[in-house]
């Protein structure tokens, strides 16, 4: 018994720091944003604040439907696609991996400044242009997640079955291949929210406001509101992105069985 | 049309002509769409990018953006953001891959679990927020600042200041270090038990087991988890931005400054050389990690 203690005390240190490193400044930073200058104690007056400001909603509604059309977007384009690559397209399958991790590798900065030049001019006047470059960069994130929810399923089995059925190659995606592997479906879906929510170079570079470049717009006169926000906004992807973890948790807890 | 009907087709023997044309069908209908999506969202910008880098003010072919961006003051921000990134990603890298370590090597599969998910979510943090997030804990009027100073350790009077190179790699860990575990630690998985126990029968102690096995299969992927660091923390514009309002002056800064039009330039496509320079060194250290990684898939899972 005291040989196992011993042996997990290294495990215990590391967990601790890693939790203080996590925890201490999100804590300092949440303690800040209920300070009151004013009247000098706590209070929820920053949050009621952001809460309250005129554009608050607008532009979380912005946001949020950008990232939503991000979302839709990239499972219309990569669920057919994944599927396809997974059933046979094994000769162009390295080239499609590689392609797909390409908006990791670039530079957001430089893809912006070429979305500035390239794009139309009717793309360019219409702020729904973002929910289109959202979805590249999400794209690395959101294929390698389909991908691996496509090995896990005997993805050949059901196509065929479906297909033998007499269902079309659309009916078999939308109604048969796509609930199966939903738990993954719903991961790239969050992490693609997650990610378009928060996004703030390629936007703010094209000259677009959404909820980010509003907070650090506020912030210049209220920073204490704009902190309230960030940690608001902190949590609120937290959250969601811990979302992830339940839904895919079926599927990695059952890998995790077999390797042990 | 799918690859298997074709293979069928040409097992039993029907003309090589049409089973390459139905090859490349069903190639363009598979990929087809992907590629026209990136073609227009990915590949023309990027284009678009490097053919203006190459353009004078009238359009003319010139090498002079290029010219200009290797003189000050962009010559020390490309030496500010490599030497950033590179500081970053040492010292995110080696606690990153120590932690993996002792998580891969001791912890449950349940404490390994809930890691890999916290990871996920701290190595996707960044931006706008996390600038503020440490603004407000270790700021001159942080919390923790005050926190730390009730405690007798006056960070700000020991020349601690977290707007400055040395505060900016502090808030980058906060996501280099989460996505280290989240890179390293499949590796350090890979490390079976089996090898310990082999070598230790063989008669090696540990420090002999980690000189000929264990860091030889790590290093490789140790050297690529870097790269993605520095790569990571080179490209990283909104905490910078946000952290030091253009004071130091990084490439992203200085690009995003050329864009929103607050500094003027006599070239017009100077923007556009220096964010080719950034694609070039992200390259330089992207691709060493991709090749990397392909090779450790090999003896990993």
């Amino acid at each position: 018994m005291k040989r196992i203690r011993i042996a997990n005390l290294p495990l215990m240190v590391a967990l601790t720091i890693a939790g203080l490193f996590v925890l201490f400044p999100l804590g300092s930073a949440t303690e800040f944003s209920f300070r009151t200058p004013v009247s000098g104690g706590h209070g929820l007056a920053n949050y009621v604040w952001f809460f309250t400001a005129p554009d608050f909603g607008h532009y979380l509604w912005i946001s949020f439907i950008l990232a939503v059309s991000a979302a839709g977007i990239l499972l219309v384009l990569l669920v057919p696609t994944a599927v396809w690559l997974n059933l046979g397209g094994h000769k162009v399958r390295p080239f499609v991996e590689f392609i797909t991790l390409l908006p990791l590798v670039i530079p957001v900065v430089a893809l912006a400044i070429g979305a500035q030049t390239s794009l139309p001019d009717f793309a360019q006047t219409n702020e729904f242009v973002l929910a289109f470059m959202y979805a590249v960069l999400a794209l690395p994130y959101a294929y390698r997640t389909l991908d691996t929810g496509l090995k896990a399923v005997p993805l050949r089995t059901i196509t065929e079955a479906a297909r033998g059925l007499g269902a079309g190659w659309f009916r078999t995606i939308v109604q048969v291949v796509t609930p199966v592997i939903r738990s993954t479906v719903l991961a790239s879906l969050f992490m693609t929210l997650a990610l378009s929510l928060g996004e703030f170079t390629l936007t703010s570079l094209l000259h677009w406001d959404t909820f980010t470049t509003w907070v650090t717009t506020m912030s210049q006169s209220n920073i204490l509101g704009a902190i309230a926000l960030s940690v608001f906004s902190l949590v609120a992807v937290f959250v969601l992105l811990l979302g992830i973890g339940a839904f895919v948790r079926p599927v990695s807890n059952q890998a995790a069985a077999e390797e042990d | 049309m799918t690859t298997t009907e074709v293979k069928l087709l040409n097992r039993k023997g029907a003309p090589k002509w049409g089973t390459l044309m139905g090859q490349l069908l069903a190639i363009a209908l598979g990929v087809g769409p992907l590629l026209i999506f990136m073609g227009i969202f990915f590949f023309a910008p990027l284009a678009a990018v490097l053919v203006k880098s190459l353009q004078d003010n009238y359009g003319a072919f010139s090498f002079e953006n290029y010219a200009a961006a290797l003189k000050e003051p962009f010559l020390t921000g490309f030496r500010m953001s490599i030497s950033l990134a590179a500081i970053s990603a040492i010292t995110s890298a080696i606690p990153g891959a120590v932690f993996a370590y002792l998580i891969e090597s001791r912890g449950s599969v349940r404490i390994r679990q809930f890691v890999t998910s916290i990871s996920g979510v701290l190595a996707n943090t960044g931006g706008v927020p996390l600038a503020f997030m440490f603004i407000a804990a270790l700021g001159a009027e942080g919390s923790a600042t005050g926190l730390l100073k009730a405690l007798g350790l006056d960070l700000y009077s020991n020349g601690f200041n977290l707007f400055s190179f040395g505060g900016l790699i502090l808030v980058y860990s906060y996501f280099q270090i989460p996505l280290m575990v989240i890179v390293f630690s499949p590796a350090v998985h890979g490390i079976r038990k089996e090898w310990q126990e082999a070598a230790r029968n063989l008669g090696a102690n540990r420090l002999r087991f980690w000189r000929f096995i264990g860091f030889p299969l790590l290093f490789p992927s140790f050297v690529s988890s870097l790269l993605l660091l520095f790569a990571s923390a080179f490209s990283a514009y909104a905490t910078a931005r946000a952290m030091t309002t253009g004071e130091i002056a990084l490439v992203p800064i200085l690009i995003g400054n050329l864009v929103d039009g607050n500094v003027i330039f006599d070239q017009y496509n100077l923007g556009k050389a220096l964010a080719v320079g950034m694609v070039i060194v992200s390259a330089l250290a992207m691709i060493p990690y991709l090749i990397i990684q392909r090779r450790a898939e090999r003896w990993q899972r």
